[in-house]
């Protein structure tokens, strides 16, 4: 088949979840078919100022055409209607006008779709919630297959959602919880798949060692310690976390020697103290390293469509610590049987220190967190989904 | 393999373990602080459940007492930020001052008076919720003491 992957921004060295997600499948599905990216020509998303060149490119079996993005986002004027939106106080103009502002505004892919869409057999779309998605889709619709990589948020109530959520010709999900949230605004006989994501298999672990050190980061981290892997940002529950954690050190008998440690770029900022450790960008070795020997990993955040930190850390026999107020998260850990989760302050603490009270179980439940990987998340499991819906989709 | 045998650390039970000894650490803490009533845990669990309820398992966006207070404008939070003018005029140069003037210079006061009507509105949602879960639990209440009184005048008569 000749497929198009669309998606707002696009590269190795971009970090995103959606755009991480997109670019491993568009690189397994080139695999058997003719696959081009289309994109724009935007690095970071904040701004979308541009800063790749446009037009075509290679980066292995891909074909990649990027877009200039006609001007930079307003973060003010942003924020002032998200408020209005968000709030249900909008009107179905200024909800279209959101989808305008949040960007990347890329009239020329647009144009592009138009002219030649036809020219695809299907067009994937990753993430509704952008520019590209939410005004191509209806271009193409009879060949789009939308990846909606929805989270619980107030976006995804919005009312303007309802007839686009109703067009595409096919869905690829990344859990059952995203099912359920699109629910019955997508029409009962549009084909649909949870795929959610590869992986690939690490080397077994020499598993959780209480005397070894993480030696890479200079110092090294002391062990134990716990680990929050990405983005170290409010929106993804950093700043709920830490408190948590400062909390838990006040209130464990035996534990008071455990680190946070906190690896990836910061958006706010950190207290000082002695107990938590933040490590800025960390190498793909440092980070195997810091997840293998970490207790457990943490994670935080609120809204996820699918976490990969989390596979990873099953992926490495880790078990986590998950914040249950996020559906995805909270049936990811009952499915796998991969950790344990908590709603409150309270019950973060509990729950940690069980971890830590128990490393037998905790080891057990990393391991129990690989076998699900094993089962759901390799690539030929996961390829397999997807090539029946693409079938199915195209008919 | 019966579930006996199934060797898996199944992890809702473990869950259920850790909320508990929450919870009894919870009504320690408050008994210890006065509030005698949780030295009984059946009532303490039932004073928990209603309220977590209302908290975290209840769409806040649908609730009786809002509907019934009628027109949300006139009693909601208003975080977000509005825009408008009656003058066709003189109202869009004022309104381009404000924007583009005095927002800028004073949006950091803005965004921090805007993050803490946010959570008083939420607690608002929250409080409401919580007394029409309250309600909820008197009507029951009282249609059942209602029942019985019935049943035991008919046994009297």
């Amino acid at each position: 088949m000749k497929l198009a992957c669309v998606i707002h921004r696009f590269g190795a060295d971009i970090a995103g979840g959606s755009e991480g997600h997109c670019r491993l499948v568009a690189e397994h599905l080139s695999a058997r078919h003719d696959v081009t990216i289309l994109t724009t020509c935007a690095r970071d998303h904040v701004t979308w100022r541009n800063e790749y060149p446009s037009g075509e490119s290679r980066a292995g079996a891909l074909r990649i055409v990027r877009f200039p993005v006609r001007r930079q986002r307003n973060l003010h004027e942003f924020r002032d209607l998200s408020d209005r939106v968000f709030a249900e106080r909008a009107s179905a103009a200024e909800q279209e006008q959101w989808f305008k502002e949040n960007g990347p505004d890329t009239p020329a892919l647009l144009e592009f779709l138009e002219r030649r869409g036809s020219e695809f057999d299907l067009l994937l779309f990753w993430s509704y919630r952008y520019y590209h998605a939410y005004f191509g889709v209806p271009i193409v619709a009879p060949r789009a297959v939308l990846v909606p990589t929805a989270e619980d948020d107030p976006l995804v109530h919005l009312e303007a959602l309802r007839p686009f959520f109703a067009l595409p010709a096919g869905y690829v999900f990344l859990t059952p919880e995203e099912v359920d949230l699109l629910g019955d605004r997508v029409p009962v006989r549009t084909p649909r798949a949870v795929i959610g994501c590869g992986i690939e298999p690490s080397p077994p672990p020499p598993g959780p060692n209480p005397h070894a050190s993480v030696s890479s980061p200079q110092p090294p981290i002391p062990n134990p310690y716990v680990l929050y892997l990405g983005r170290i940002d409010p929106n993804k529950g950093c700043e709920r976390l830490v408190r948590h954690f400062l909390r838990f050190l006040e209130m464990t008998e035996r534990h008071r020697d455990v680190s946070l440690v906190l690896a990836g770029p910061a958006n706010m900022p950190i207290p000082e103290h002695p107990a938590i450790r933040r490590l800025g960008y960390v190498d793909d070795r440092t980070r195997d390293a810091l997840v293998a020997n970490a207790r457990a990993l943490m994670m935080p955040s609120p809204f996820e469509s699918l976490s990969m930190v989390l596979l990873e850390a099953w992926n490495l026999g880790v078990p986590a610590l998950v914040n249950a107020k996020c559906a995805v998260l909270r049936g990811q850990v009952l499915r796998a049987n991969g950790g344990l989760y908590y709603r409150t302050a309270l019950e973060f603490a509990e729950a940690l220190d069980y971890l830590l009270d128990h490393p037998a179980i905790a080891r057990q439940l990393g391991d129990q967190g690989r076998a699900y990987v094993d089962r759901e998340y390799r690539w030929p499991t996961v390829m397999a989904k997807l090539e029946a819906l693409l079938a199915l989709a195209k008919h | 393999m019966s579930d006996s045998e199934d060797p898996t650390t199944q992890v809702a039970p473990l869950i259920q373990q850790i909320e508990g000894a929450v919870g009894a650490r919870l009504r320690r803490r408050l008994v210890e602080h006065g509030v005698s009533a949780y030295a009984d845990e059946q009532l303490f669990e039932r004073v928990r459940s209603l309220l977590q309820h209302a908290a975290d398992g209840r769409n806040l966006d649908v609730l009786l007492l809002p509907e019934l207070l009628g027109d949300d404008v006139e009693w909601t939070l208003e975080p977000s930020l509005t825009w408008s003018t009656h003058r066709p005029v003189v109202g869009r140069a004022i309104l381009f001052a404000k924007r583009r003037l005095l927002l800028p210079l004073t949006r950091w006061l803005f965004e921090y008076s805007q993050s803490n009507f946010k959570r008083q509105a939420r607690l608002n949602r929250i409080l409401l919720a919580c007394i029409e879960e309250l309600a909820i639990e008197n009507a029951r209440l009282r249609r059942d003491l209602e029942t019985l009184t019935h049943r035991s005048k008919d046994v009297r008569m």
